[in-house]
């Protein structure tokens, strides 16, 4: 009663809602990079939320159902077959012993999440399942999965289907305005600096990964070089001495001494997670209780 | 203490501007406070050099009520005392596992003996962990051995090496690219899955370093 993975993929990993209370010895937060498209696929599944999920992250992976379960894609837009009839992502589909899964090419957006029915039978790590490679923690053994893997649900036989309404399913632009909470060393950064920050356009460089992402753009420049070192939260704007902000994410280090204007809105994270290279990015300040409004109808949604 | 907002759901409280033990002892009176207080709706606390980070759930604070709760609940001027927790570290100096010693010594103008001394005999305090899962930030290294950065990082520092950068000092917790000066190796586990609380050291504790026999060492289970 199992998924197996038939191909050695470049990136897939074991995730969920990620793993808390270590960090103050150096153990980062990990979990899915879009907890947008993780939610939708647990609750098209009935899971509950923190289910674990796959976070595929490039294309071309390949499993073999060993077991009937119900299944549910949700996240980049991608060539989807089950034994080679093409499928319908954002929504669920029942599989049986011996059908094959593929999922070929990643057409738009970046991450792929791929759930079962009552998640994975896998025994977490310090609480939680998410998958933390530089950390060798949680997965199956700490690392991305590889060929022949072996991920065990229960069995579970399903006759219907959900599907998730068209207004719902998002689509990943090449063009994303973030909201930026001001924080940390703001008032580090000259007046001309913000200004400049929240009404220039910088680009996502090819410098993403699971830690976080750099943007190009005309630097901004900061009154200090560097800070003692501080804990760092998810969202944080670094602004380095180059003055190319980087937006740190879900495998962040704990802490670090690059001054910080503030932070991007989680939930604004969760999209840029799917934005591609090149992508055009704006800046906007939104007030502490208005992020706190937003943040709070998008996990009540959820709950 | 000066609360910031860090993030929507997190706040940073700063006990001052730089490196410096009082600073420090603040930082680790709050800390200890609040893990005891053990506030529910708190979900991680960072204390590092000058400051303690704070993520929180939104559906039980605001950065204004949770900054209220704490401004009355920490109280820096009390002369509670605390229990010293001193972790002792076993260290082989011996220059096979020592890289950088003899750099250092011909740097120094100091023998390789006296640098052992000198990094061996201070007490140590736990200033912040991060940069790899319990990677400690130890200080302050006597100013005689206090060696910058090398200026090209090694691709690959062995695993539990003792390392000297200016006037910090730390063990690799596993093996890494890095750029501190290595002086030295050590058996313990500073990240280790079997432990309840992963890493034997946190923030706040102390540190000696004990020198051992290459003999020792190797019986330890050390590899040189």
């Amino acid at each position: 009663m199992s998924l197996e993975l038939i191909n050695n993929p470049i990136l897939v990993t074991l995730q969920d809602k990620g793993r808390y209370g270590y960090s103050s010895i150096g153990v980062t937060n990990s979990g899915v990079m879009d907890e947008y498209a993780y939610f939708w696929a647990n609750k098209m599944l009935g899971n509950s939320l923190g289910t674990n999920i796959l976070e595929i992250a490039f294309s071309n992976v390949i499993f073999k159902v060993n077991a009937a379960t119900k299944i549910a894609l949700t996240g980049a837009k991608c060539e989807f077959f089950i034994n080679d009839i093409s499928k319908e992502c954002w929504q669920t589909h029942n599989v049986k012993a011996g059908d094959i899964i593929k999922i070929a090419k990643i057409l738009e957006g970046n991450r792929v999440y791929l759930g079962v029915f009552g998640g994975f039978d896998i025994k977490k790590e310090f609480g939680s399942n998410s998958t933390t490679i530089k950390e060798n923690l949680g997965g199956l053994d700490g690392t991305k999965l590889k060929k022949a893997d072996i991920l065990p649900f229960k069995e579970y036989i399903s006759h219907h289907n959900s599907r998730l309404k068209k207004e719902f399913i998002p689509s990943y632009c090449d063009e994303l305005t973030l909201r930026v909470v001001l924080g940390y060393q703001d008032e580090n950064f000259s007046q001309v600096e913000k200004n400049k920050f929240f009404s220039n356009i910088f680009t996502l460089s090819n410098d993403f990964n699971r830690m976080g992402c750099k943007l190009n753009g005309e630097p901004i420049l900061c009154d200090i070089d560097g800070i003692i070192s501080e804990g760092i939260s998810f969202g944080a704007i670094q602004i380095p001495s180059d003055g190319q902000p980087i937006i740190l994410l879900k495998d962040r280090q704990t802490i670090g001494g690059y001054p910080k204007i503030g932070s991007v809105l989680s939930i604004d994270c969760f999209k840029l997670s799917q934005a591609k290279t090149n992508c055009k990015i704006k800046f906007k300040e939104i007030s502490l209780n208005e992020a706190l409004k937003e943040v709070k109808e998008f996990y009540s949604f959820f709950s | 203490m000066l609360f910031k907002i860090a993030s929507v759901d997190s706040l940073i409280i700063y006990f001052g501007k730089s490196i410096d033990e009082q600073i420090a002892l603040n930082v680790k009176k709050a800390y200890l406070c609040l893990k005891k207080l053990d506030i529910e709706g708190i979900i991680e606390i960072i204390p590092s050099y000058t400051s303690i980070f704070i993520s929180y759930d939104i559906f039980k604070f605001d950065f204004e009520s949770l900054k209220e709760l704490l401004e009355n609940s920490i109280n820096l001027e009390s002369n509670e005392s605390f229990e010293e927790k001193i972790i002792s570290i076993d260290v082989y100096y011996g220059q096979e596992v020592a890289l950088d010693l003899l750099d250092m010594s011909l740097k120094t103008n100091l023998s390789i003996e006296e640098i052992i001394e000198i990094h061996s005999s201070k007490l140590y305090d736990v200033y912040a962990i991060g940069f790899l899962p319990g990677f400690a930030y130890l200080a302050s290294v006597d100013e005689r051995i206090a060696l910058p950065r090398l200026s090209t990082p090694r691709k690959q520092i062995p695993k539990g090496s003792l390392a000297i950068a200016n006037t910090q000092t730390a063990i690799y917790p596993q093996s890494s690219p890095g750029g501190w000066n290595i002086i030295g190796r050590t058996t313990m586990e500073l990240f280790d899955k079997k432990l309840e609380k992963l890493s034997p050291l946190s923030v706040g504790d102390k540190v000696k370093f004990n020198p051992i026999s290459k003999e020792v060492f190797l019986s330890q289970g050390g590899s040189l």
